[in-house]
């Protein structure tokens, strides 16, 4: 019987079209009882496929086909020749020891693939040394039809080359273990090189084997194989035709037609299945992998040693010492129980570390000084291990978290410890973490970014070769997911039915359906690491990453959790930096050292703020979900808060949570002793603080605890069961399981069945309460540093962009709506970054406002602004523009920027002069020409006074400011373009005063897009004018009308009902438009003077300027 | 395009097969040997799209001749390569 050895997956990175799990379920259809995944230079999918092909019943065999230089012949030193010496080899497992050597020979492989100016991925490549070197424990297949060491010399002509190689393999291997691969792709000359292979067998006295080179798992995937060979090559389709396999015999088939396809040679077939039979290693189960601790015998006591030397420090004196310490008890026999004492010690010396890094960074007299160097996040927190030894800075007693969900004594992988970083700290840390744990010992965890509409439409359009811009267009209007028909209809919108209709485009279609989800390429895990105690080069491959010093494991979270690798999550998180910076900030602007550990967590003034919504900036309660949701909460302490973090998301909206939570406090609040309505009185005490509603993924947990009597690992696998892998056989059975316990509970079927659908609603797509509880304290704290200081705030979030739900213009806006004073890019007063000054005019609130950093004006080298900076702090501010031309030696281009931007308004000094004027002195003095290797600067000569050039206006600055730096610290577009608006058109501000269910007609910049999965194809818009934001609500039928209008017009207006519910302000649209408006002129008495080309030149112009909007796709 | 004429265009011929497909007799010549059978699927993005099942045969009368039949047609050519 035929057994295929050599099958590429999607992670031969577009040379593959199926993933493994559908290659292992057609491996199982087809009848094949085991199946090899060799994909390019990498084992990226094996453990996925081994861990499917078990499920189904197949044994997988690991191995890759490596991509080899051949050393040029006639040479005493090996030498290699370019690409075109570059052939393929198969390479299978066979024991632990060709395990170890495969990942070595893959590593070496992949090592030099960075070694370029741009660290772009190039080729992985192999020396032909090094192979013989790692032969041990590896079978060595000759390689495939086209690019095989041996059958490609065939190919181009020269025999006796690949008859000297294939000798060489054959010593380097044994004859055991070196077999000549015979392929049948169907091509011209398959006949003349499987006689010329087999010829060759016989005189090296080596068999051969029958491989199908298998790059699909079904035959209609073929033409998606072509196009994924285009696009890897950025060829169209036609120009690609000689690397494309040309038909579709790639596909995978039966054993029994591979059989038939080999009937010359039928001792190769015979041959795949006893090479098969003696391939036994099993990934799954022969990894050897050990993390650095597990072994040491002494790890539990230091462990207890630590957490109660903590624990007195922590409790002394505190009601809830007997509590602490027989928590603490409870966990530590677990932890013991499971070994992972040395897992614990590892993330203490890695926090350890941490601290180091964060004093380096943030430097001794820092007011960040007093600040821990991270966070935990997730589950963790609930553990009391984790907050004594620093992990955690939640007290998991006081909060009462349950941290089942962390540690069971069943659980059956590595519990997870997330760290949150501020991004400076983590950025030093990972590399230090490297060198800590060594190179060869620690690595990122992968990340393979996959295909969404966007990049399916981009990719295959260029690969079908249709125009650049018919691309752009459709592009530009997908969502970020969506199916086959709303693609479909994205194209319809975009290019009109009939072009749509055009072969090429009905081509797309359905190649953009099944090219969704696959891998394009390997990236980096935002801060997932591994670490091990042997060489992690011997239990996976390790590949440089794209940036400096860093490197990646070839598996994702995925594959290295089953793979049982200990994974440490260094986490960047962007309002923690936010954090931190506003502290600092907060130092340098006023003196004051804020310890953030020591805010009041009672603050009457920061909780009626977030009661009214006015939360734009504060972390997790920025969204637009989350603004509606607060004034019908109305949160009132740092409990509520954990909550409302944890409410907003998938989980709890699918498991109808959301409305009976928000209705029941409004009863509560309404009568103190309204009676929770719970499913059964078993649920009131693991219910209570939700008000009878599952808000955190524990609560899956404690229900099916509490009403069907699950253990607590039983509980556990449910919660697994319907997260990552869902499996429809193994909640079904968990169901079963459910409804039994909670007929022996005395529960009725019809109320067991209702909370077993609020369970499978829920799906685990939710916070743990300790992850909620730690993000709660950062919105808390976040809005109590927006509430008091408003300046360093702002200031903070605008230097940690891109972060949050709002794009740094809107920022700008509201908090100049609050009084907050926002004060433009300026070369003599900007730094690179954003910074807090303080005015001349002490109007200002709190006598401060925030100054724009020169980073803004886009353009700009960054070397170019720091050297700016410096030199303004050496030689006192520029005097005029030639002195600053030759002073800070900034190019002409950059300084053209500048005056764009206005940074060059005040210079010469006290001229008052204009852009224009600024941009006419730049040119006149010719400065800093590029010559040769470096600028030229110009000679300090001022040049004459410039003619009286008209300046922009306020509309013409507008413009520019938008083009330059992506935002305006001077009036909203909409008060200037409200004098020529329709004035029936209501403002923001006025909707306050309209009646509920009254007609209405707003018009804005569009600041935010939303299309949630979870809202029945209901998009919403947040819609921005100079008095404040709305929000839109966009039914399907509306969107349907106004797709590519929803999707990416800046400026709209919208015709609607406006809807009134407990504070909260919608407008439901019936209609939309562009917005057509007329900008100002001088009849309007806003700026005296004329348009630059104009008037619908002037909306066009900031229409194509105007910042966009941020997209999301699924955020609550 | 007038004025402009095809080079080796394919031409009809006749071909007796055997159960599985394969060419016996090309013109009346038997055939001695199947040398090649090699398949292209091709330009399937097109109007156009191209399916052949190509044998490189020799006959009886000592030649070599490329012979294909398009997918789901019965109809033979030969190609002159």
């Amino acid at each position: 019987m035929y057994v295929e050895l050599h099958a590429h997956s999607a992670f031969s990175f577009l040379d593959g079209a199926s993933t493994p799990m559908e290659l292992a379920a057609a491996a199982a259809a087809q009848g094949y009882p085991a199946f090899a995944l060799t994909d390019h230079d990498g084992v990226w999918g094996s453990m996925e496929f081994a861990h499917a092909c078990k499920g189904f019943g197949v044994r997988p065999i690991t191995g890759a086909e490596l991509t080899v230089a051949l050393p040029v012949d006639g040479t005493e030193v090996p030498l290699y020749g370019g690409e075109s010496s570059r052939r393929h080899l198969t390479l299978l497992v066979e024991d632990e020891a060709g395990y170890r050597n495969l990942c070595r020979l893959l590593t070496a492989a992949h090592a030099h693939t960075r070694d370029n100016t741009t660290r772009s991925q190039a080729q992985p490549w192999a020396t032909f040394e090094q192979v013989e070197e790692h032969a041990e424990g590896l079978v060595c297949l000759s390689g495939c039809a086209r690019d095989g060491a041996v059958a490609g010399a065939f190919e181009r002509g020269d025999t006796a080359a690949g008859e000297r190689l294939a000798r060489r393999l054959r010593d380097a291997f044994g004859r055991d273990r070196f077999r000549l691969e015979l392929q049948r792709p169907y091509w011209r000359r398959d006949r003349a090189r499987n006689r010329w292979l087999s010829l060759l067998a016989e005189r090296l006295d080596a068999p051969c084997v029958a491989t199908g080179n298998v790059h699909s798992h079904d035959r209609r995937r073929a033409p998606l194989q072509d196009a994924l060979v285009a696009i890897g090559l950025c060829e169209t389709l036609e120009e690609s035709e000689p690397r494309r396999r040309g038909n579709s015999t790639s596909a995978l088939t039966s054993p029994g037609a591979m059989a038939a396809r080999f009937a010359e040679y039928p001792e190769a077939v015979a041959e795949s299945e006893r090479l098969a039979e003696r391939l036994r290693f099993d990934l799954t189960q022969q990894l050897g992998y050990r993390y650095p601790g597990s072994e040491d015998p002494g790890a539990d006591a230091e462990l207890a040693r630590i957490c109660n030397h903590h624990l007195g420090e922590r409790y002394s004196g505190n009601a809830r010492l007997l509590e602490a310490q027989w928590r603490l008890e409870e966990e530590l026999a677990i932890i013991r129980e499971l070994g992972l004492s040395g897992f614990f010690l590892l993330h203490r010396d890695l926090l350890e570390l941490a601290r180091e890094v964060a004093a380096e960074v943030r430097g001794p007299e820092s007011a960040r000084g007093v600040l821990p160097p991270g966070r935990g996040r997730g589950s963790s927190v609930s553990s009391i291990v984790c907050y004594l030894t620093g992990l955690s800075h939640v007290d998991p007693v006081e909060a009462g978290l349950f941290s089942g969900r962390f540690l069971n004594e069943e659980t059956s992988s590595m519990p997870d410890i997330d760290l949150d970083f501020p991004r400076d700290i983590r950025e030093v840390l990972i590399p230090r973490a490297h060198e800590r744990y060594g190179r060869d010992r620690s690595a990122l965890v992968a990340a393979f970014p996959t295909y969404r509409p966007k990049g399916a439409i981009r990719d295959l359009g260029k690969a079908l070769g249709l125009p650049p811009g018919e691309i752009d267009r459709v592009a530009k209007t997908l969502s970020f997911y969506g199916g086959a028909e709303e693609i479909e209809r994205d194209l319809v919108a975009a290019l009109g039915p009939q072009r749509a209709a055009e072969p090429r485009w009905r081509a797309l279609l359905p190649l953009a359906t099944e090219i969704m989800g696959l891998p394009r390429h390997s990236s980096q895990h935002p801060g997932g690491m591994v670490i091990s105690t042997r060489p992690l080069i011997d239990v996976c491959p390790v590949v440089p990453a794209a940036m400096v010093g860093r490197q990646t494991v070839q598996w994702d979270k995925d594959s290295c959790a089953d793979a049982g690798f200990l994974k440490i999550d260094l986490l960047g998180l962007g309002m923690l930096s936010a954090v931190e910076r506003c502290v600092e900030e907060v130092g340098r602007a006023r003196g004051e050292r804020l310890d953030l550990s020591r805010v009041p967590l009672d603050d009457e003034e920061v909780f009626e703020s977030i009661r009214a919504a006015e939360t734009t900036g504060v972390f997790q309660i920025e969204s637009r979900a989350q603004m509606q949701m607060l004034p019908r909460t109305q949160p009132r302490d740092l409990d509520d808060l954990i909550v409302q973090v944890a409410l907003v998301r998938p989980g709890p909206i699918q498991g109808g949570a959301v409305h009976p939570y928000i209705e029941r406090r409004k009863l509560r609040r309404e009568d103190p002793d309204y009676k929770i309505p719970y499913e059964h009185p078993l649920l009131e005490p693991v219910l209570e603080e939700t008000l009878g509603t599952i808000v955190f993924q524990e609560q899956v947990i404690e229900v099916a605890m509490a009403l069907a009597g699950f253990s607590s690992s039983e509980a556990e696998g449910l919660r697994r069961a319907m997260s990552r892998k869902r499996s429809e056989e193994a909640i079904e059975e968990h169901r079963r399981r459910f409804l039994a316990g909670a007929a022996a509970n005395g529960v009725s079927e019809e109320v067991a069945e209702r909370v077993w659908d609020k369970i499978k609603g829920f799906s685990g797509f939710g916070f743990p309460k300790a992850h909620s509880a730690a993000f709660g304290l950062l919105a808390y704290q976040s809005a109590w540093l927006r509430i008091h200081y408003g300046p360093e705030f702002l200031c903070s979030l605008l230097n940690e962009q891109p972060m949050g739900f709002y794009p740094p213009d809107s920022l700008v806006h509201e908090a100049q709506r609050r009084g907050i004073r926002v004060a433009p890019v300026d070369v003599n007063r900007s730094k690179a970054l954003c910074h807090v000054e303080s005015p001349q005019e002490e109007e200002v609130r709190g006598g401060l406002q925030v100054r724009i950093g020169l980073g803004y004006v886009k353009g700009v080298k960054r070397e170019e602004m720091e050297a700016l900076v410096a030199e303004r702090g050496r030689g006192g501010p520029y005097k005029g523009i030639a002195e600053l031309a030759s002073r800070a030696g900034a190019g002409l281009p950059s300084l053209e920027l500048l005056a764009w931007a206005g940074a060059l308004d005040g210079v010469p000094a006290d001229s008052g002069s204009e852009r224009r004027e600024a941009l006419w002195r730049v040119g006149v003095t010719g400065a800093g020409r590029v010559a040769g290797r470096g600028t030229q600067l110009a000679l300090p000569m001022e040049p004459p006074e410039p003619p009286r050039l008209e300046p922009l206006g306020e509309w013409g600055r507008l413009i520019a400011d938008y083009r330059s730096t992506g935002m305006t610290v001077e009036k909203h577009p909409m008060k200037l373009l409200r004098p020529g608006l329709d004035p029936r058109l209501a403002r923001t501000s006025d909707l306050e005063r309209i009646e509920h269910g009254s007609g209405v007609e707003v018009a804005g910049m569009v600041t935010a897009r939303q299309r949630p999965e979870t809202a029945n194809g209901v998009t919403f818009l947040l819609l921005e004018d100079e008095r404040g934001s709305v929000n839109l609500v966009v039914p399907p039928p509306v969107y349907e009308r106004h797709r590519p209008l929803v999707r990416t017009a800046p400026l709209i207006r919208a015709r609607g009902r406006l809807e009134r519910r407990e504070g909260t302000v919608n407008v439901l649209v019936s209609d939309l438009a562009p917005l057509q408006g007329r900008p100002p002129t001088a009849a309007d008495g806003t700026d005296p003077r004329p348009l630059p080309g104009g008037r619908e030149q002037a909306v066009a112009e900031l229409r194509a300027v105007a910042p966009a909007g941020h997209c999301f796709g699924g955020r609550g | 395009m007038p004025g402009l004429r095809r080079l080796y265009a394919p031409q009809r011929v006749a071909v007796r097969t055997d159960p599985q497909g394969a060419p016996t007799l090309v013109e009346g010549t038997a055939v001695e040997a199947v040398r090649e059978e090699w398949l292209v699927e091709d330009r399937w993005w097109t109007p156009q799209p191209l399916r052949r099942h190509y044998f490189e045969l020799a006959t009886a009368d000592g030649r070599s001749l490329t012979v294909f039949r398009g997918a789901g047609e019965q109809r033979w050519y030969r190609q002159r390569a």
